[in-house]
């Protein structure tokens, strides 16, 4: 009983810390239309700040700034903040397809630099020696995981309310105002390539808290953990959750690393015994098949955009 | 990760031996789990698995562990960490395994170990895994005596390759490497053992996988006119790079990293060309043994383990296992990893690597006794940070394939090393 409580702790864990990231790319794309096909970067990037910052000295590269830890966590965001303005100013003209090729590009590149810069992050061994925050008090079993569990969900309902707050705000009809037409809205005497600079730097903040979460949670970042297939992963659960809707950012969240878990798990129990050595495949085709479903009858997502009427106008009816 | 060529049918042939030998197990009345997060969603991950669950067949052949038949319940790590963490947290919880076997990319053992095996006290053994922050985390004492790897550090590999450089009298060296965790450690082991032994390294150059062409890369080593050029690439970006290599004029002293030891770069490269190559491997021992894994598996398998880190998938299952014998029914990840010096004694009894060698293991440790277990890859030794180091060869090529050049043991391999640092 004790091991199904301290695998969900976990599980619910990993979940939540990608459910922030889709958060994120949920004001990224489904408020604002920018298509970020580079999540991983910004990801990469608070994960890498934290761990340079928090961790403890290591041999031959950067780091080991031992910060207390919050601080190495904002250190973090704001890395990824940083690169956030920096491709901004640079990309964000691009519409749609070429903004998506674009930062693409800037998170292979991203993905690169580290495997090659050894001196800077461990190149391809990654970084290790971060030492847990509270390591003496709460150990590294299950207490820490409860109480770091804990300590991510409360930063995705701060995160989710944040979000909530601003899409009802006028920002965030202005979002959406953009999203639908931008020469519209320039027409209106707003300035879209601010707004949408401004959208894209809080979005990657977003994905900069969940990366410095999951580097903290693991103890280690390597490029291996900042490949496209995140990019990817992350995209899936906000198209199968519902873009535009954040309680269907984090449900898409929960339910496609759920469904990646669980089919890996189910798989392992019951395929039989000569079909083992394949379930790795079977696993591919089904996660699959849940996202083409997914696109094909209910492209809307799970939870679909619910368009906010603001004005408090509409009372009279 | 220490990965090279793979063999379409093999993965065939070792799921149709599996299945065949599947019911012939001997029935004990309790089951034991391990655990094994392997990459076989990835074509050279899934003969790794099958040899990792041949051992647990003939395990419980000989009658299984403790007295309990061993289950071996497998995840795929997609070679993405999070899925491979995930996958270990679950056998750690879900199916409560004492003994971990995984993974292959050094970027998902590590997280495997600093988040799952290592807080929850169960004993992790990977195969395949090169890197060497491993050592690192081991000597930090973050592993808690939990880590083991059957696979020979990368150091024994470079340190063999400079011995070859100065025996046969190159004074200058270019390194080109592949761009992972493998290809960083190995290019600059090897160039440190260059420069210890007096041997220039004029220069050292990363590829990247997959690209059209190594030109630049190619040009870049060039520049210092070495006499030799040492490799440790993969036979694709190798055969690339080692064409541009000798078209732009580059030297044919060639000495070559395990991962080129495929038949597909001698018939790319073209043998007239390959005449002045060296190449490094760690050895099987010359032991009874390890002829018999080969001869076993051969005929387990319907083909020759010459995939990448077989003996090596053999050894960390069987050594696994044995102190799993040697600690006991239900004993703890920490037990049991307390044991592996047990099963792996040079004063011990030897002990083969097969169904009747575990029989034998069974009843030595019963009657209180050491084992010195003779594996695939040799009388594994592990030194305080769970590391093993092996013999080795060198190696070329021949018109009919791959031919073995001198035989270092252990011993020499040990002394050598000694000497560079």
């Amino acid at each position: 009983m004790i091991g199904v409580i301290s695998y969900l702790v976990f599980f619910t864990t990993v979940a939540a810390i990608l459910a922030i990231a889709v958060l994120g790319l949920n004001l990224q794309w489904g408020n604002t239309g920018l298509f970020n096909g580079g999540v991983v970067a910004f990801f990469g990037a608070g994960a890498y700040g934290t761990l340079i910052l928090g961790g403890t000295p290591q041999d031959a590269h950067l780091g080991g700034y031992q910060l207390f830890y919050p601080l190495a966590l904002l250190g973090g965001m704001m890395a990824a903040g940083l690169m956030a303005w920096v491709v901004g100013v640079l990309t964000l003209r691009l519409r749609h397809d070429y903004l998506a090729i674009a930062t693409f590009g800037v998170a292979v590149a991203f993905e690169n630099l580290l495997r090659n810069a050894s001196g800077f992050a461990g190149g391809a061994q990654g970084l290790r020696g971060f030492q847990r925050p509270l390591l003496a008090w709460l150990g590294d079993g299950f207490t820490y995981n409860l109480l770091f569990l804990a300590f991510v969900l409360i930063l995705l309902v701060l995160v989710y309310l944040f979000l909530q707050r601003l899409i009802r705000s006028p920002f965030g009809r202005l979002l959406r105002a953009i999203r639908e037409d931008e020469t519209a809205a320039k027409s209106l005497g707003k300035n879209p390539a601010r707004i949408r600079l401004i959208s894209f730097i809080t979005g990657s903040v977003i994905m900069g808290l969940s990366g410095g979460l999951y580097g903290t949670f693991y103890a280690f970042i390597s490029p291996q953990d900042v490949l496209p297939i995140l990019t990817f992963q992350i995209w899936a659960m906000l198209i199968v959750g519902g873009a535009g809707n954040n309680r269907g950012a984090v449900a898409g969240a929960f339910l496609i690393w759920g469904a990646w878990t669980a089919s890996g798990w189910a798989l392992s129990r019951f395929a039989p015994l000569e079909m083992q050595l394949y379930t790795g495949s079977v696993q591919f085709v089904l996660i699959g098949f849940v996202i083409v479903g997914m696109l094909m009858w209910r492209p809307q997502g799970l939870f679909a955009e619910r368009l906010v009427v603001s004005q408090t106008g509409r009372a009279r009816q | 990760m220490k990965i090279n060529v793979t063999r379409t049918g093999l993965a065939m042939g070792l799921a149709a031996g599996i299945s065949a030998a599947g019911g012939a197990a001997a029935a004990q009345d309790c089951t034991t789990k391990i655990g094994a997060v392997l990459p076989t969603s990835v074509d050279w991950g899934k003969p790794i698995a099958a040899t990792a669950q041949y051992v647990v067949e003939q395990v419980n052949e000989a009658g299984g562990v403790a007295g309990c038949d061993i289950e071996m319940v497998l995840r795929d790590s997609q070679v993405d960490p999070k899925v491979g963490v995930d996958a270990a947290k679950a056998l750690v919880d879900l199916d409560g395994v004492q003994v971990l076997l995984g993974a292959v990319s050094s970027g998902v053992s590590m997280p495997i170990l600093t988040s799952v095996t290592a807080p929850a006290g169960v004993m992790q053994m990977s195969c395949c895994s090169s890197s060497t922050a491993f050592t690192g985390l081991a000597e930090e004492g973050k592993t808690k005596g939990l880590w083991f790897r059957t696979f020979a550090t990368t150091g024994v590999q470079s340190a063999v390759a400079a011995m070859v450089a100065r025996d046969k009298g190159y004074k200058s060296v270019a390194v080109l490497y592949k761009n992972d965790d493998w290809g960083q450690d190995i290019g600059k082991l090897v160039a440190a053992d260059f420069s210890a032994l007096g041997i220039e390294v004029t220069g050292s150059v990363a590829l990247n996988d997959g690209q059209a062409s190594y030109r630049a890369e190619v040009t870049e080593a060039l520049k210092g006119k070495p006499e030799a050029v040492y490799l440790a690439l993969y036979p694709k970006e190798g055969t690339a790079a080692v064409r541009e290599w000798l078209s732009l004029g580059g030297t044919q002293n060639m000495i070559v990293a395990n991962s080129l030891k495929s038949d597909e770069f001698r018939e790319n490269v073209g043998l007239q060309y390959l005449g002045n190559m060296v190449g490094t491997d760690t050895a099987s021992p010359r032991s009874a043994s390890a002829t018999k894994f080969v001869d076993q598996y051969t005929e387990h398998f319907g083909a020759a383990p010459n995939g990448p880190g077989l003996s090596n998938s053999y050894d960390a299952t069987m050594i696994a296992l044995l102190a799993m014998e040697a600690a006991g029914k239900d004993a703890t990840g920490e037990a049991i990893a307390a044991m592996v010096s047990k099963v792996t004694d040079p004063d011990g009894t030897p002990v083969s690597a097969d169904a009747e060698g575990f029989a034998a293991a069974k009843e030595i440790l019963a009657s209180g006794g050491n084992v010195f277990y003779q594996g695939a890859t040799g009388n594994v030794r592990f030194d305080p940070n769970g590391d093993v180091s092996a013999p080795a060869v060198t190696w070329g090529f021949t018109e009919a394939g791959i031919e073995e050049l001198q035989y270092i043991s252990l011993d020499e391999v040990d002394a050598f090393m000694g000497t560079l640092n």
